[in-house]
């Protein structure tokens, strides 16, 4: 894992140098050349510099190289330069090693270790004997870049210097050098670098990363070394312990890193186990499962909060226990891992506690079982519906909510007959509504015959259930309803067909015992939900025409005796896109008490186009009587605005 | 502000046992859009509980992780807030090239702890140079973002970047390579990972819930590139009012323009302006990497077609980028298909799906993509040392991801990318885009 991106651009170099250029590049090039070789701007040539990145080949380099000691210049050229393979580029940033200061050398310095340059590390080695601390960090991390043998003999001896802030700066070069030599498989040398750095009087920042690097680069044998991090009071050195941990692979540095869940402190066990759970070795998991059940709660918690990353069955069963101990805490984390644990062998040992269960885990797994989508837990759902303990019936109820078919209404049905608890009475409505909604006509059969129940209440479930099932026999139960013997009975069909689903042509029906309520209705309530229900019918309708939407508003508007219903018929109106809407709410703004509704309807229809038969006169008439009518400021600008783009 | 603070964690933390199903909406036959409030959460976090890393009740100085912000204009207020809320950070300096946003970010700090404490730092090397910060929010332009991230790292420091992290396919690898060496914590500013919703969405695709994953779907927010531009000049103000040269930093020289401080407005991808791609992409394309179990890859093949972006990743699955077709369910929708199911959503949170039961247990509903939970996983890794659910790892392959997407934009064609070699097949214009040389005297 170590250094898998720092090949990176030596894979670049190689792969650009084996391509061949196309013709067109060419041609792209002698033209971006003549730019850099005029007197353009040097914003001009900044952009070509970018291009030339793309473009560019050796024949670029002689006009980028001067580049490089232009203070405005330099950085645009170095993006080119970087870019560009092959020797010439090199040699441009090598030549300006003796001919830039400050910045400038330093970018040079940073773009030969970019591109690794072999040939620049003498060059680079004076440069970390430069007076600037600067220069000498730029070096060195090119150095380390670069890496190989002799890199790493240069970094080493800088090094052992005795000036603090060159060591400081020399030790980032040395981390790199090593990673390096770590990927090229040459662990020997590695470890002496990676050794060299973590013992040097340099920033505890790279000891730490130099210590990583030399647990890494002894693999198993850097076993002892890890644990010694491990085990350090030093909270920095138990950081990059951590983080080693993930890294260093093998089952023994697994068994070695379980075997030290036993040694180490409460606190620093759990953060062990974060480092374990990445692993996601099995291996420790026997480890894993004690401490999940016999840890400090704060830790069983965490673990149990981890377990799903081993990927293992034998997961299951003390998840599940703990789940079923009582405990919130454990309770809630034990779920929610079982829910995350992939596979249907899951499934399957889940369903296979079921049978035998009771209680609190009975519960549990009937939750996870919705959790889960486990559907072979339907068919013992109903009988846990009636189960004794009322955890058990609750879930059960919800879980057939989300599992259940038509094959189980005529069950909750029976349920609802027999129970008289409201608790129950109202999870198993949610149920059998849940279901009904997913299965339409086909749960008509056990729920038409709920609708005649000789029990008020369970009349009214019915009601609800035949909302979700939806449809022309459904819609027919519930007019039917609006007669039914007992008041609150009707009260609740009125306000079923109010809100009646109405996005299928099948529920268009509805529309008519709705207007037959808003004129008729034997109650101003049953009027007013009449009316609002046959408003938003048509306001909701894919199936009716603007001229068809128009034509139902206006045969309810004289029943409409509220100004909050008139409000609502404007609304409407306000979203039938046509000429003939527009006159009805000129007139409706003729009242004081829905003039500024109707402006606002008027105005926002201005504003939208296509209006169907709008023509300029209609338009300015209605526009103008918003300007007369409307004490809003912004309507009557909006109104204004609206008349000038008009005439 | 704590309070709801509170209360939203608590959701996710705590979620209720009791199942609650999807209400019947009036179009359910063609899919279900539900609007639950409660009930337990798939993706539950997954690193240890406050309790177990000492946030309940009292914190005490030591176990307190001391702040420091870089950069923190408006999108940094909202995040310092809620670091703020937290009670165990101590946010201690605000650094910033700019004297009013330094000055009204110390303002805001001082107000919180009521005292006159928080630190004005004009150069973030001087901030990181303090042995007392633990971590830092970064917040900067994208132009600095992975520089200043990868600074922190090697100064010791634990990081929380805004995105985008990256301004290429090799800042991404080295910023990956910066942070596994200095064993540092980095959260990448993508806190969606953390949203209940999108989780969850994720979760259903990841454990096969949604059957064999075929495509997944990101919104880009518009997918053009350009090449960065050189304003023309204007009066450079005095460094005390703007620091132009740091607020350059990284990026290659030019003269001051006003309206290049607005840092959105330049060198967001490499050798092209990112555009919604990137900006947008390290979000949604983020999410869909995930989705995939791509969290260690990217696509292997981009493609601009029909004013979208075709990806394809090795296994198979089809990474989509597209502007329309959404169902409206706010800005940075993703969408996720498998050859049974499929799920959208986006940040107003409502979740859509093939079939309500997908929906059971998706947990609260939490809209406008808070970064309370996602600030909140970072504290907690800072203290466990644990990974963080943005982690420069997953950063790095979701930024390749974005800047690869880029790369065939800019291009106007078909790129193929190898994963393992970080490099495209055969094609030399594409590989040239993969970096860009940093301004002298910056480096990664």
């Amino acid at each position: 894992m170590v250094g898998a991106a720092i090949s990176f651009f030596a894979i670049t170099q190689a792969s650009l140098a084996a391509d061949s250029k196309p013709a067109s590049s060419a041609e792209k090039q002698k033209k971006l050349i003549a730019v850099l070789q005029s007197d353009a701007p040097s914003a001009d040539k900044a952009i070509t510099c970018k291009n030339l990145a793309i473009y560019g080949d050796k024949d670029a380099v002689p006009s980028l190289a001067p580049l490089l000691a232009d203070t405005n210049l330099a950085s645009w050229a170095r993006i080119a330069l970087e870019a560009i393979p092959g020797p010439a580029a090199d040699e441009a940033l090598r030549g300006a090693l003796s001919q830039v200061k400050g910045n400038l050398l330093i970018g040079a310095i940073n773009s030969i270790g970019v591109r690794r340059d072999p040939k620049a590390v003498d060059a680079l080695a004076e440069k970390l004997k430069d007076g600037d601390v600067e220069i000498v960090a730029a070096a060195a991390v090119a150095l380390g870049n670069i890496g190989g043998a002799p890199a790493a003999k240069i970094l080493n001896q800088a090094l052992a210097g005795s000036r603090n802030e060159i060591r400081a700066v020399v030790a980032e070069g040395g981390v790199l050098c090593a990673e390096r030599l770590l990927a090229d498989g040459k662990f020997a040398e590695a470890t002496q670098l990676y050794d060299a750095v973590r013992r040097a009087d340099v920033p505890k920042q790279r000891q730490l990363e130099a210590t990583r690097g030399a647990i890494l680069a002894r693999r198993s044998e850097g076993i002892p070394l890890l644990l010694e991090q491990l085990r350090a009071g030093d909270k920095a050195v138990f950081g990059i312990a951590l983080r080693t941990a993930r890294e260093l692979p093998g089952r023994d540095v697994t068994e070695a890193l379980g075997t030290e869940l036993d040694r180490t402190t409460p606190e620093r066990q759990v953060m062990l186990l974060l480092a374990l759970a990445d692993r996601g070795d099995a291996a420790v998991l026997p480890k894993v499962l004690q401490v999940a059940q016999h840890g400090s709660k704060p830790t069983r918690v965490a673990t149990l909060g981890l377990l799903d990353r081993f990927g293992d069955l034998s997961s299951v069963p003390v998840l599940l226990n703990a789940a079923a101990e009582g405990d919130a805490d454990l309770t809630r984390t034990a779920k929610a891992t079982l829910t995350r644990m992939e596979g249907r062998a899951v499934d399957t040992a889940l369903l296979a506690r079921l049978p035998q269960a009771s209680g609190k885990l009975r519960q549990v797994i009937i939750e996870l079982a919705a959790l889960r989508r486990i559907e072979g837990a339907v068919p013992a759902l109903v009988p846990s519906a009636e189960d004794a303990d009322a955890g058990v019936r609750r879930a059960a109820l919800d879980t057939l909510s989300v599992l259940g078919s038509d094959q189980q209404a005529g069950d909750l049905v029976r349920l609802l007959s027999k129970t008289r608890n409201s608790e129950d009475r109202d999870g198993i409505e949610k149920a059998l509504t849940a279901i009904c909604g997913r299965s339409g006509s086909r749960c008509l059969q056990p729920v038409l015959p709920l609708a005649r129940n000789s029990d008020n209440g369970l009349r009214k479930i019915a009601l609800h259930a035949l909302a979700a099932i939806g449809g022309p026999d459904a819609l027919a139960a519930v007019k039917a309803a609006v007669e039914d013997r007992d008041e609150s009975v009707q009260d609740e069909a009125v306000g079923t067909l109010a809100t009646w689903p109405n996005n299928w042509p099948d529920d268009s029906g509805v529309a008519e015992p709705l207007l037959s309520l808003a004129k008729t209705g034997k109650k101003q309530s049953y009027r007013v939900q009449g009316s609002r229900g046959y408003l938003l019918y048509v306001q909701e309708s894919k199936k009716l025409s603007n001229s068809e939407k128009l034509t139902a508003v206006n045969g309810l508007l004289p029943s409409l005796k509220q100004a909050q219903e008139k409000r609502l018929a404007i609304a409407t109106l306000g979203a039938i896109p046509s000429a003939g809407a527009v006159e009805v709410l000129v007139g409706l703004a003729g009242d004081p008490a829905l003039a500024e509704e109707a402006c606002l309807a008027i105005v926002n229809l201005a504003i939208a186009k296509n209006l169907e038969g709008a023509t300029r006169e209609s338009w300015q008439k209605a526009l103008q009587t918003v300007v007369e009518k409307s004490k809003n400021d912004a309507t009557r600008k909006k109104a204004g605005d609206a008349l000038k783009r008009i005439e | 502000m704590k309070n709801m603070t509170d209360k939203l964690r608590n959701h996710l933390h705590e979620p209720k046992t009791d199942l609650v199903h999807a209400t019947v909406p009036l179009d359910r036959r063609r899919f279900l859009k539900t609007a639950i409030q409660a009930g337990a959460i798939l993706a539950a976090p997954q690193v240890v509980r406050g309790a177990v890393v000492g946030r309940d009740g009292g914190v005490a100085p030591s176990e307190r992780i001391v702040l420091g912000g870089i950069g923190i204009g408006s999108r940094g207020r909202y995040v310092l807030s809620c670091f703020l809320h937290e009670p165990d950070v101590q946010f201690v300096a605000v650094c910033d090239v700019r004297p009013a946003r330094r000055e009204s970010v110390k303002k805001m700090v001082d107000g919180q702890y009521n005292n006159l404490d928080c630190g004005m730092i004009h150069d973030m090397r001087e901030l990181l140079a303090r042995t007392d910060v633990d971590a830092v929010l970064i917040a900067t332009g994208p132009n600095w973002h992975a520089t200043a991230a990868t600074m922190a790292a090697k100064a010791g420091k634990d990081v929380y970047c805004e995105k985008p992290c990256t301004k290429n396919i090799a800042q991404s690898l080295l910023l990956r390579d910066v942070f596994r060496r200095t064993g540092r914590v980095f959260q990448a500013g993508t806190q969606r990972r953390s949203l209940p919703n999108f989780m969850f969405a994720v979760d259903l695709a990841r454990f096969g819930k949604l059957g064999k994953l075929q495509t997944v779907h990101a919104h880009p927010g518009g997918l053009g590139t350009s090449m960065s531009g050189w304003l023309p000049a204007e009066p450079e103000p005095a460094k005390d009012v703007v620091d132009w040269n740091l607020y350059l930093g990284p990026t290659a020289w030019r003269p001051f323009n006003k309206r290049l401080l607005d840092g959105f407005n330049f060198e967001k991808g490499g050798g092209m302006t990112g555009g919604g791609c990137l900006e947008w992409g390290s979000h949604c394309v983020d999410l869909c990497q995930w989705a995939n179990n791509a969290d260690d890859t990217a696509p292997v093949e981009y493609e601009p077609k029909d004013g979208q972006l075709h990806a394809r990743y090795a296994n198979g699955v089809k990474l989509i980028m597209r502007n329309e077709g959404w169902l409206k369910m706010g800005s940075c929708p993703v969408r996720f298909e498998g050859d049974t199911d499929w799920v959208e959503t986006g940040d107003n949170a409502d979740m859509a799906a093939s079939s309500d039961a997908l929906l059971v247990g998706r947990g609260a509903k939490i809209a406008g993509y808070p970064a309370d939970f996602h600030v909140r996983n970072f504290l907690d890794c800072v203290k466990t040392r644990g990974q963080t659910r943005a982690n420069a790892d997953v950063a790095c392959q979701a930024h390749i991801a974005c800047h690869a997407a880029n790369i065939a934009l800019f291009l106007g064609r078909k790129v193929h990318y190898e994963p393992k070699k970080n490099e495209f097949i055969g094609d030399e214009e594409a590989n040239r885009l993969r970096s860009e040389a940093m301004r002298e005297p910056w480096r990664i």
